[in-house]
């Protein structure tokens, strides 16, 4: 018996902490707790619905949104509007974001500031306010009638072309304010080397400032994409029930039709649409920026 | 800056007749701000030459519109002959080394190096050895395939010239290029820099605020201020006979003593009152200049002890304080009646001397220099 006493003098266990909890380690412990229960758990009680229905175990939902055409206009129709808004905004944010990075400073915190002053503005108000602006009575007929580009008032609302035109609209900031933080930080001697060096403005874009800013150009597309690939309240207020969204299907299966196995299944599609969208980006644009582009 | 080497700069800025590089008039404004002014520069094929001037004097400005970065409000700039004035600068085939060096960070080295081959078009077959070459001239082939953050400050200034130089420019800028380098390494990369542009036999323009640095590296120097070029001449000429009192102050160190000069002119010589004494400078070094003035001596024309004849200027002044530098020990005197000091540069230090002691300091009437005051 005095061995075991000896031996546990011995091996006195050396004092192991399930988990070694530092600063960091606990400063990320709230967001991480929200998370849990705000995102993961929702979205595995998410998953799960899309696996059962009334009966039980089903497939029906998958069924029903990768099989029938229907769905799948739909889903198409959700990629569309994600596409489109995605790159209207890109090639109207691109541009953009670059004049505000090489403005005098104090324009540009004016333009900072009205960029970033309808972000700040409900997303319905917007909306609202863009719907009155495409009425038969509205501004834009009036500009365009008063410019001569048309004879009679046209029909702008409930059109794809308020749609994109909305969408574009709200989704702008998003696309600008990744890019531009990105371009800011370019030192505007790597240009001017370029130049010196024999390339022209198209090459000096090509092969410098374009790869140099890629990690931006992600950041906004990833953004945007997901974003609007998602959009509920500016479809459904500036096209409506003419342009079927994912959102919307969505919508109807849990509010209306009270279809929960619809609803998830749509939803779970629509994450991984989302999801490979914005991996696949990443994965192209990364070593684009990494590299640059060798001739 | 020692003799032998500021003797051989003077030997290798034999005068030359060709202008490769002209500047005329240049003018450029920033808003109300003149930065340049009707500005005048030749230089001659395969020269080195440096702007030199405390920061705001405009070098740079000049530096960017010779590159074509920015266009002049008014004049022209040719290189060879040609007027280059509206020509945009990717089609200048002038060569810069930035200050920060401006490497493309996405690139590695090889491809940094490649990359202005690249942009002009050159045969694919022709690239890679060129490429090599250039990286060889700057011994750097070691690192062809690193990546531009993974190299020290000098092996990135040496990468940037190799970028500069591959693409055999009419020209090379280069903006400072020493300035994020240590002290140690700075020098080395001035000379190997100097004698590399020496053996290719191109003409550089070099801006820098530091004159040692320019002393050591150019065959000529413009010393520039407030927009306009003060001085244009050999490290030498700047440096033994400054043509203005900034020019002076900018370049080496320097007594100044402020003074009132008469015009009473005996043999060439006139008379200079100061609040150390009578002061005596030629007529043959200086235009005469008459009223309030500044005289200015170099700390290595002042000797210590009595005047040796009566081509000397001789003054008393109180020892405040010696500083040890190795090679040399500089003496300095603060006369109750000056604001600066006086410096003596000496080679050792006569025994006995201490702070306090009363010394008699002498220095030639030839290498007094008079400007008037400003």
């Amino acid at each position: 018996m005095t061995t075991i006493g000896m031996e546990t003098q011995v091996t006195a266990p050396p004092r192991r902490r399930l988990l070694q909890l530092d600063a960091p380690a606990i400063m990320v412990l709230p967001g991480l707790v929200f998370m849990v229960v705000a995102f993961a758990i929702p979205v595995l009680i998410l998953v799960a619905d899309s696996f059962r229905d009334a009966s039980g175990l089903s497939l029906a939902g998958y069924r029903k949104v990768l099989g029938d055409p229907y769905y799948i206009g739909i889903i198409w129709n959700s990629l569309q509007l994600g596409l489109i808004t995605t790159i209207g905004s890109l090639l109207i944010g691109y541009p953009a974001a670059f004049a505000l990075s090489r403005a005098p400073a104090r324009l540009q915190v004016l333009l900072f500031a009205l960029i970033f002053l309808p972000l700040t503005v409900s997303i319905i108000v917007k909306t609202f306010g863009l719907a009155i602006m495409m009425r038969r009575d509205g501004i834009l007929n009036w500009l365009l009638l008063n410019l001569g580009f048309i004879e009679r008032p046209m029909r702008l609302v409930f059109t794809e072309f308020a749609l994109y035109f909305g969408m574009i609209n709200v989704f702008l900031p998003l696309m600008i304010l990744p890019i531009y933080s990105v371009m800011r930080q370019l030192d505007p001697r790597l240009t001017d080397a370029a130049a010196s060096l024999g390339a022209g403005p198209v090459t000096t874009f090509l092969r410098v400032t374009l790869p140099l800013t890629m990690p931006g150009v992600v950041a906004g597309i990833s953004l945007v994409f997901s974003i609007s690939v998602a959009a509920y309240v500016t479809p459904g207020l500036l096209i409506g029930d003419r342009f079927m969204t994912m959102s919307q299907v969505m919508a109807k299966a849990y509010l209306n039709i009270r279809d929960f196995n619809l609803g998830a299944s749509m939803a779970v599609v629509m994450l991984v649409v989302a999801v490979t969208i914005v991996f696949t980006s990443t994965y192209f644009a990364e070593p684009a920026s990494r590299r640059g582009r060798k001739g | 800056m020692n003799v032998v080497a500021r003797e051989a700069a003077h030997a290798r800025a034999t005068p030359r007749s060709d202008r490769y590089l002209d500047v005329a008039a240049v003018t450029k404004r920033f808003g109300a701000a003149t930065v340049l002014k009707d500005l005048d520069i030749s230089v001659a094929r395969s020269e080195f030459i440096s702007l030199l001037g405390p920061s705001g004097c405009g070098k740079t400005t000049l530096l960017r519109l010779i590159a074509g970065l920015m266009k002049p409000d008014g004049g022209r700039i040719a290189i060879g002959g040609n007027d280059l004035t509206q020509v945009p600068a990717h089609k200048r085939n002038i060569g810069v080394v930035f200050q920060n060096y401006a490497l493309f960070p996405h690139l590695s080295v090889e491809q940094n190096v490649a990359f202005g081959l690249e942009a002009q078009r050159t045969p694919k077959a022709e690239i890679g050895g060129r490429v090599q070459n250039a990286l060889a001239l700057v011994r750097m082939q070691a690192f062809a395939e690193r990546r531009i953050s993974a190299l020290s400050g000098g092996q990135q200034q040496r990468v940037a010239v190799a970028r500069a130089l591959v693409v055999k420019p009419s020209l090379l800028l280069l903006d400072e290029p020493f300035s994020a380098l240590d002290r140690k390494l700075r020098e080395t990369m001035q000379i190997e820099l100097r004698h590399l542009l020496r053996d290719l036999e191109i003409t550089s323009i070099f801006v820098t605020h530091d004159q040692d640095e320019a002393l050591v590296m150019s065959d000529r120097i413009a010393v520039m201020n407030e927009g306009r070029i003060e001085q244009l001449g050999t490290p030498d000429e700047v440096y033994s006979s400054p043509a203005s009192l900034h020019v002076l102050e900018f370049v080496g160190q320097s007594t100044r003593i402020g003074g009132t000069a008469s015009a009473s002119g005996q043999g060439g010589d006139f008379d200079i009152e100061t609040p150390i004494g009578q002061i005596r400078a030629s007529m043959r070094r200086n235009s005469g200049p008459t009223g309030k003035v500044v005289v200015g001596i170099r700390p290595e024309c002042i000797a210590l002890g009595e005047r040796p004849g009566a081509d000397f200027n001789e003054i008393t002044a109180e020892l405040a304080d010696i500083v040890f530098f190795g090679s040399k020990t500089a003496l300095h005197f603060k006369p109750p009646a000056m604001e600066d000091r006086i410096q003596v540069e000496v080679a050792r230090l006569p025994s006995g001397v201490a702070p306090g002691a009363a010394l008699k300091l002498h220095w030639p009437i030839a290498e007094t220099m008079v400007y008037p005051t400003p």
